[in-house]
């Protein structure tokens, strides 16, 4: 498959702070790459690098060129934290990217596509900041490019624009562009990439497929029983797979959704009561947890999953 | 897209945003309107005795054209290449066919329009409120332009370097005020220094030529040329120097 995007042994510093630490990766056409990591890991320095719009050890090419030799026709760009002439209407700031092109979209259509057919005529600094964003968006697309780069697209939009711009992106990995987007939305690396690239300090320590990441790094599902329970309600237990005390809970790892039934008649036979029961299913966050070293939350408790299977009292 | 369209889509961006910062329009033309009443009207030229300045008022066309042609590209490169910076612009810029040359002479050709019609508007004050004998020469344009070429570039070196739009302001006045003063524009060489070097000023040739042009005798070809070479070399430090993004 053609690689629109290498990097090899990307390094970059500020002074003595190491940005960039080595990274390695590349995309292929109608790829969409996830880069996720805390503040400061290097997304956005590794964006720069890959553009060509900093100086950067190691090599990068876009599309077998060097990143600012390249046809600027075929890349688009959303910078971090863009901040285009607030004073012009969200029609005219898609014009005047579309002005320095050679060839563009219909200005029109792409204002429609991220949802702002309504809103064209309003002043940049007078729409909302979800409209903001998407007309940032807007001027990335205007040149119809084969490697979009967004930095962190969906900040500041609403849940409804930001499911609308992800079926937006689907529909152009679809067609075969190349998509390189940052984000702190695991469930947006989730939904959209086809590979996620995991920065923390500068080093790439993750890069693969969503799920080959959750089946590695993730853990077990866990069936979370809260309660007031001490070390002799665990050793009552009578179940197959690890059970364990956190603080006052139960965590009874590797139960499946249709073994969740098992854990409770082992509870019942125990003769152990409870307030309620959640059950955790790994995803894409709790592999960012583990390999950026923050696992656990702010208050000392273990991190829950977004699906809660079940609950009840007894 | 030709480069021509590229200019074209910059500087209609860059009017309309300048054209809708209302205060920044209204002072731009208002700026030129209290000089001349300052200067021209309460100060007064009176060469008979009296008033500050010692020559026919038409001496200080250089001076007054100067006020727009120094502060304005200045101040409005300067803040413009802040503004871009602080909202990353020229990070997406650097993506485009846009180069940093066609950038900034898509800024200094809409300088150009905006302060030649102040300069317009300045030239009709003097000649109304100071009964100024002005020749209104084709020659005073290439002045102007390369007055503005030259110090839009020094504009952009002013914002790529200073640190902050404040920054940019407080440095423009800082060299602003003493070139105007020290360019043979309001003070006549003979009353500075002589061993102070105002031949090393560009803003002096744009003084000479002017006032060679506005009075209808003495050097012309001299002042334009060394004009034309600073326009060029500010023009080009000025691009390289606009920040791609760190």
């Amino acid at each position: 498959m053609t690689e629109v995007l290498v990097a090899e042994d990307v390094r970059r510093s500020y002074g003595d702070t190491v940005a960039l630490d080595g990274v390695s990766l590349s995309a292929s056409a109608g790829e969409v790459l996830a880069l996720v990591g805390p503040n400061g890991a290097g997304k956005t320095t590794l964006v720069r690098a890959l553009t060509g719009t900093t100086d950067a050890e190691g090599r990068v090419e876009l599309f077998g060129e060097a990143p600012t030799t390249v046809d600027r026709d075929r890349i688009g760009l959303l910078p971090q934290s863009f901040t285009p002439h607030e004073r012009l209407t969200a029609r005219e700031l898609v014009a005047y990217y579309a002005g320095l092109y050679d060839e563009t979209r219909d200005v029109e259509a792409v204002l429609a596509d991220v949802g702002l057919a309504e809103a064209a005529d309003t002043h940049y600094e007078n729409l909302s900041g979800g409209q903001q964003r998407r007309t940032c968006v807007a001027t990335a697309l205007i040149n119809d490019p084969d490697l979009l780069v967004l930095d962190e697209p969906t900040t500041g939009i609403d849940p409804a624009g930001r499911q609308a711009l992800w079926e937006l992106l689907e529909g152009l990995a679809d067609r075969g562009v190349t998509i390189l987007v940052t984000t702190h939305y695991m469930e947006e690396a989730q939904r959209l990439a086809d590979r996620v690239g995991l920065l923390a300090d500068g080093r790439l320590v993750a890069l693969d497929a969503p799920e080959a990441l959750v089946a590695d790094h993730a853990g077990d599902s866990q069936l979370i029983v809260d309660g007031a329970f001490d070390e002799a309600a665990v050793a009552a237990i009578d179940y197959p797979t690890e059970t364990t005390l956190q603080d006052g809970r139960l965590v009874v790892t590797g139960v499946r959704p249709e073994s969740i039934g098992g854990v409770v008649d082992a509870l019942d036979a125990a003769g152990v009561g409870y307030d309620s029961l959640t059950w955790t299913q790994p995803d894409l966050e709790a592999v960012y947890l583990e390999l950026t070293g923050t696992g656990v939350g702010r208050s000392g408790e273990p991190r829950e999953g977004a699906r809660a299977a079940t609950g009840g009292s007894r | 897209m030709s480069r021509l369209g590229r200019l074209r889509a910059e500087s209609l961006a860059a009017s309309r945003a300048f054209l809708r910062r209302r205060t920044a329009v209204f002072f731009t033309f208002f700026f030129p309107l209290i000089i001349v009443v300052i200067f021209g009207v309460l100060v007064q030229t009176r060469p008979g005795g009296g008033g500050l300045f010692t020559r026919p008022p038409a001496y200080y066309v250089p001076g007054y054209l100067a006020v727009v042609v120094l502060f304005t590209p200045l101040s409005r490169v300067g803040s413009e290449v802040a503004r871009h910076r602080d909202g990353n612009r020229f990070e997406k810029l650097a993506t485009t066919p846009l180069t940093r040359p066609e950038w900034l002479l898509a800024q200094t050709l809409v300088n150009v329009v905006v302060i030649g019609l102040a300069g317009l508007l300045l030239l009709g004050l003097m000649v109304v409120l100071t009964d100024a004998d002005i020749v209104f020469s084709p020659l005073l344009l290439p002045f102007v332009v390369l007055g503005v070429a030259l110090f839009c570039g020094v504009g952009a070196m002013l914002g790529s370097l200073a640190s902050s739009q404040d920054g940019v302001i407080s440095a423009s006045n800082g060299i602003a005020l003493p070139l105007l003063f020290l360019s043979e524009t309001f003070v006549p060489p003979e009353l500075l220094p002589a061993w102070l070097p105002t031949w090393l000023s560009p803003l002096t040739y744009f003084s000479r030529g002017v006032r060679a042009v506005s009075t209808g005798g003495g050097e012309v070809a001299v002042p334009l040329a060394v004009l034309s070479v600073c326009a060029v070399v500010g023009f080009a430090v000025g691009a390289a120097l606009l920040p791609r993004t760190d």
